[in-house]
């Protein structure tokens, strides 16, 4: 049955990422509990708006929980107490009248506040950059069937090929590293035999690449497996660290 | 102006081929003093771009999103067609084409849909080859499913998430040609203008969103994937940041905007529970497998569900088509579903919803082998409802989720402005007046990776191009135009928000060109848009300044749009005197209440010409012409 | 060379030297652990176990060096890497909370590490470096064990041990890349009861020793 909330929201404003930011104080009254969090979000903002104030900036997109574009720490937990879900996807029932909701914006050095609850997170596009693919132009396929696949190894790369890229990780992880996210690439194109043949030369560069932008060392804390909307498992992590040894150890890459 | 298909002559199956050897090409070392540009990094735009660096064109790729990974592709969930009848059930590159032909209804260029039917085999190559990690048989072969509207299993998948992991296969490859320099990539730039000079695309303005400058882009060739515009109609399955903008003001640059009505409608999303709401989820169509679709027989019965006996129950599709009852195509089930609320029997809160039962496949099944098959899907729906489908029937009601029109393109997909060239959604090409299940996709990358290398090629060796640059007037012209339209935007200072007129503007739509169309509705809103857009002018108001992030501004600014391209849409369904597809006026049905066309005098294209402000777009009609094909009444009793 | 020293100061390198050295670590203990036992045999046994270690010689004194060499590279990689974590995350947030990942063993790392350092050179002072002319190595045992203050200090730091072994333990398993559907179950089990090994094993010296004299 949909009721109605009143909640106190303490929200991140920041003009810009010169700005200091700081954290302000907002009534959100007659949330009904079948609102998305971001329907809530709206909600305040559409009444910001009618006073001539500016609105909440916050990303988002296909709000159905697949392009990774929204986001934000909510009562301390990378998009909010619902497990498995992106922000997008998490509605207003799992809270209570009365309720006060922090809401801050991913942190982390590589990713740089952009205005409000938004944030630069290019550095995972770089990273991608740095070796996230396999190199063959358009053209150069050959037949789909010529290479046979294990229903086994298919499912496990399409575990890690399921990441939506939105940061959750980073902004859970206490050290603030992109370990899962950087894992899931490496783990979805080592387990198939297309992303084998470059394994090395991707390993060590992704790796590289996401040391350079700042990003803190896996300290093997969990908390990115526990928020990630995707369920992606450390067991990725592991699997990036084997990918790892057989790089720095077992191939003639340097 | 004639519009000219530029569609090859000769046999069907070597009409690409002997077009492809007619192209004129540019020699590899040159292609590095082209400047291209690419507009959206979808599966259209993010394997155009890819392949055009590939091989050795200067691109620069811009979107909207922070990032190219999130386009709206990502979204598309079931899978992607293909002609390679691995399953040995009868499935032809032939096939495929007759059936994309006919399940648009036969408003479809016969020359374009067969070379999209050819290319999709070699899609499945090219996504595999990039580590697209499709469902894979014991043996480790490639496997299919079945979908809506054909009867070969053809469709390859990614689980239910094809969409993102095509894109992401797109995405890979683009990145790589940004890591080799090969791209240059702006992200977060929404498109304001097209700069045409000597008659030729030849570049774009845009507004970088976190700065809010306005800047100027010079290339040789404007490449267009931006999308569809169903968030005309507020509400739809689309992302939020999904619009019509670019495309409309290519339109408003000489480029011909075809079929604008055609707009699809899936019947299996959740129903619309508040005005707050601010979009809508699809869930899968194959639900319709195995849930019975009903809704009581009296109107307004507001009890549980499972307390409605089965006597008391309308299993409204089973009745009324009994060979494909649950299973008709998208078009049909929505109508159906529609006319039910209509009548006063939706169920729900709102009346607009009508129920999709698994009861008796639980019962015949067991709950177990309905999770397999669904548990996703019911997880998903319950989040959202907060209701569980294992013990109540869902609620589902159509929602607008794809549109088939777009920009006119010709067989090369250049638009009626040379130089533009306009893939995937934004163009009008391969799905005539209703596109079949897993078919986008398949027309995203077939433009993106297949056609457009060649037929980018053609235009650039054929045409002499003047060195234009950013100092050009064209664009310093279009940047202070741009820059008075933003601010008077920020000076009205008016008593809605942005949302408000964006609402309004749907419900006309909705309720007057919708699902079910009638002239008399049609020309009520037609009336109703150009008032909406008055008040938006004197009344909206948006908070915030032009210099930096704006979300306000950004969805002003697209509003505008929509309430512009509406009254065009709603003009080209009172124009085309059928139904066809997903454009059902109730003039023109069949006696078992189907689409009936009009092929004498219907069997066209709609191109619209624009004509200025405040005048009267002229309608060109391209005549489609089936040489391969008989055209057939659909029929699903 | 050069990729040596690139890949070992990488992110995943400097966390893989600590894995293996954590993971040698465990076996110190292990064998620490098996011999220091041999004291529920009563003082003969203690002190021949003693002489017996003693009779391997520059083996020894080998040994020592490595057990040096790997604290240093393990407390130096955990210095730079608690660092550069820090940094990591210039602004903190203002509310945070575990999502169910971190548990306080994983979360005290860096603090029971440096309390394990600070308690091994106290416990390297009090016997490695003790006067062993003219009393044996159980004397000295005895000795420092008669303190209340020193058994209850040697309990709480074997408590803080077992904390920092049982993140440790597995950690290092995961970082050298050891994760399995089928075996994770096992390591973690491992770890446990590691740790609960070392603390009852260790712990329960000193106290047997106080409760004896």
């Amino acid at each position: 049955m949909s009721m109605n909330l009143n909640l106190t929201l303490k929200v991140w404003r920041q003009k810009n990422s010169n700005d200091k930011g700081h954290m302000e104080t907002y009534e959100a009254r007659d949330i009904s509990t079948e609102m998305s969090f971001l329907e809530m979000l709206d909600v305040v903002n559409e009444k910001l708006a009618l006073e001539g104030k500016e609105p909440i900036a916050f990303d988002n997109d296909c709000r159905e929980g697949i392009c990774g574009t929204c986001g934000a720490v909510v009562n301390g937990i990378a998009h909010g107490p619902q497990k498995a879900t992106t922000l997008c996807q998490l509605h207003m029932r799992h809270f209570k009248d009365g309720d006060v909701i922090y809401i801050e914006p991913w942190r982390s050095k590589a990713f740089k506040v952009v205005k409000d609850l938004i944030v630069d997170r290019s550095a995972f596009d770089k990273i991608i950059q740095a070796g996230g693919y396999v190199s063959v132009n358009t053209g150069q396929a050959p037949e789909a069937n010529n290479i046979p696949i294990s229903p086994e190894k298919a499912e496990l790369a399409m575990d890690a090929a399921a990441c939506i890229g939105c940061g959750a990780c980073v902004a859970a992880c206490p050290n603030a590293s992109a370990m899962l996210f950087v894992s899931a690439k490496i783990s979805h194109l080592a387990l198939l035999p297309q992303g084998k043949v470059e394994a090395s030369e991707r390993t060590l560069s992704m790796l590289r690449k996401m040391d350079e932008l700042g990003f803190g060392n896996c300290s093997n804390e969990r908390e990115c497996e526990a928020v990630c909307p995707k369920e992606i498992s450390i067991a990725n992590i592991a699997r990036f660290n084997r990918e790892f040894i057989k790089a720095n150890l077992g191939s003639t890459v340097e | 102006m004639q519009l000219e298909s530029r569609a090859p002559g000769g046999p069907l199956q070597e009409k690409w081929d002997k077009h492809r050897f007619d192209l004129k090409l540019v020699n590899p070392a040159n292609k590095r003093k082209f400047d291209i540009i690419v507009v959206g990094t979808g599966l259209a735009g993010g394997s155009a771009a890819a392949t055009l660096a590939e091989s050795g064109y200067n691109v620069k790729n811009f979107c909207i999103q922070d990032s190219p990974r999130r386009a709206h592709s990502i979204a598309a969930q079931g899978g992607i067609n293909a002609a390679k009848n691995y399953p040995g059930d009868g499935d032809s590159i032939r096939r495929l084409f007759y059936d994309t032909i006919k399940g648009g209804d036969f408003r479809a260029r016969e020359s374009n849909v067969y070379r999209l039917a050819q290319i999709s085999n070699e899609i499945i190559d090219q996504c595999t080859a990039q580590g697209v990690p499709f469902a894979r048989e014991y043996g480790g072969m490639l496997a299919n499913r079945s979908f809506g509207g054909a009867q070969v299993s053809r469709t390859f998948y990614a689980r239910g998430q094809t969409g993102q992991q095509l894109l992401l296969g797109a995405y890979s490859a683009l990145m790589r040609q940004v890591g080799a320099g090969n791209i240059e990539m702006f992200p977060r730039r929404e498109v304001l203008d097209i700069i045409v000079v000597d008659g030729q695309a030849r570049g774009i303005v845009v507004r970088n969103l976190i700065t809010g400058e306005i800047e100027s882009h010079a290339a040789h060739a404007v490449i267009m994937a931006t999308g569809g515009y169903a968030n005309t109609y507020y509400l739809s399955t689309n992302a939020m940041n999904s619009n019509v903008n670019a495309i409309w003001r290519a339109y408003k640059k000489g480029a011909f905007f075809a079929n604008p009505c055609y707009v699809q409608i899936h019947p299996t999303c959740i129903p619309v529970h508040g005005t707050y709401q601010s979009k809508l989820t699809l869930m899968s169509e194959s639900l319709r497998n195995d849930g019975r679709v009903w809704v009581p027989r009296k109107s307004g019965d507001k009890r549980n569900p499972n307390d409605i006996p089965e006597s008391e129950r309308d299993y409204y599709l089973e009745r009324k088509y009994p060979s494909f009852g649950n299973l008709v195509p998208r078009d049909v089930a929505s109508r159906n579903a529609k006319a039910q609320c209509d009548e006063g029997k939706g169920v729900g809160s709102t009346g607009l919803a009508v129920y999709l039962d698994f009861r008796d496949a639980i019962k015949r099944d067991g709950a177990e082998a309905i999770r397999k098959k669904y548990g996703n899907l019911f997880q998903m729906y319950e989040r959202i409802t907060a209701q569980d489908p294992y013990r109540t029937p869902m609620m589902i009601y159509p929602a607008i989720h794809y549109v088939m029109g777009g920009l006119w393109v010709d067989y090369n997909l250049m638009s009626t402005v040379p130089g533009l060239f306009v893939l995937g959604e934004a163009n009008f090409s391969d799905h005539g007046a209703n596109r079949l299940g897993a078919s986008a996709l398949m027309q995203g990358l077939a433009d993106g990776y297949f056609v457009i290398p060649y037929t980018l090629g053609g235009y650039i060796a054929g045409s002499s191009l003047s060195d234009v640059n950013e100092s050009h007037q064209a664009f310093k012209d279009s940047v202070k135009k741009q820059t008075e339209q933003i601010n008077k935007l920020l000076s009205i200072n008016g008593k809605r928000t942005v949302d408000d007129f964006h609402k309004q503007l749907g419900h006309v739509l909705w309720d007057n060109c919708g699902m079910a169309r009638n002239d008399a509705d049609m020309e009520k809103a037609k009336k109703m848009i150009p008032e909406i857009r008055d008040e938006f002018w004197q009344n909206v108001t948006v908070p915030g300044s032009a210099g930096d992030l704006n979300q306000s501004l950004e969805r002003a600014n697209r509003v505008a749009d929509f309430l512009e391209f509406a009254e065009l849409l709603v003009e080209d369904a009172i124009s085309r005197r059928e139904s066809c597809g997903c454009h059902f006026n109730v003039d023109f049905q069949t006696e078992e209440h189907e689409a009936k066309r009009d092929d004498e005098n219907c069997s066209y294209v709609s191109a619209w010409e624009y004509n200025g402000e405040g005048k009267e777009p002229t309608l060109h009609k391209e005549p489609l012409e089936f040489e391969n094909i008989e055209l057939t009444q659909r029929s699903y009793k | 060379m050069g990729w040596f020293i690139k890949n070992f100061s990488s992110s995943i390198g400097k966390k893989q030297i600590m894995a293996i050295t954590g993971l040698i670590f465990c076996t110190f203990l292990t064998t620490h652990l098996l011999g220091n036992l041999s004291i529920y045999g009563g003082k003969g046994s203690f002190n021949s176990y003693a002489e017996h270690l003693h009779s391997l010689g520059v083996l020894v004194n080998v040994a020592e060096v490595f057990l040096i060499i790997f604290a240093a590279l393990h407390i130096s990689m955990a210095v730079v890497l608690y660092f550069q974590n820090l940094s990591a995350r210039p602004v903190r947030y203002v509310k945070k909370k575990n999502a169910g990942g971190r548990t306080i063993s994983s979360t005290l790392m860096p603090y029971t590490g440096l309390i394990i350092l600070i308690f091994v050179i106290a416990h390297l002072i009090n016997f490695h470096f003790a006067d062993h002319t003219n009393q044996t190595i159980f004397d000295i045992v005895s000795n420092v064990f008669s303190n209340p203050i020193y058994v209850i200090s040697y309990v709480f730091v074997m408590i803080v041990a077992a904390f920092h072994v049982k993140h440790g333990l597995w950690s290092a398993f995961q970082t050298v890349g050891a994760n399995h559907p089928k075996y994770m179950p096992f390591i973690m089990a491992i770890s446990l009861i590691f740790s609960l090994i070392v603390v009852v094993g260790f712990a329960s010296i000193p106290v047997y020793i106080f409760s004896s004299i």
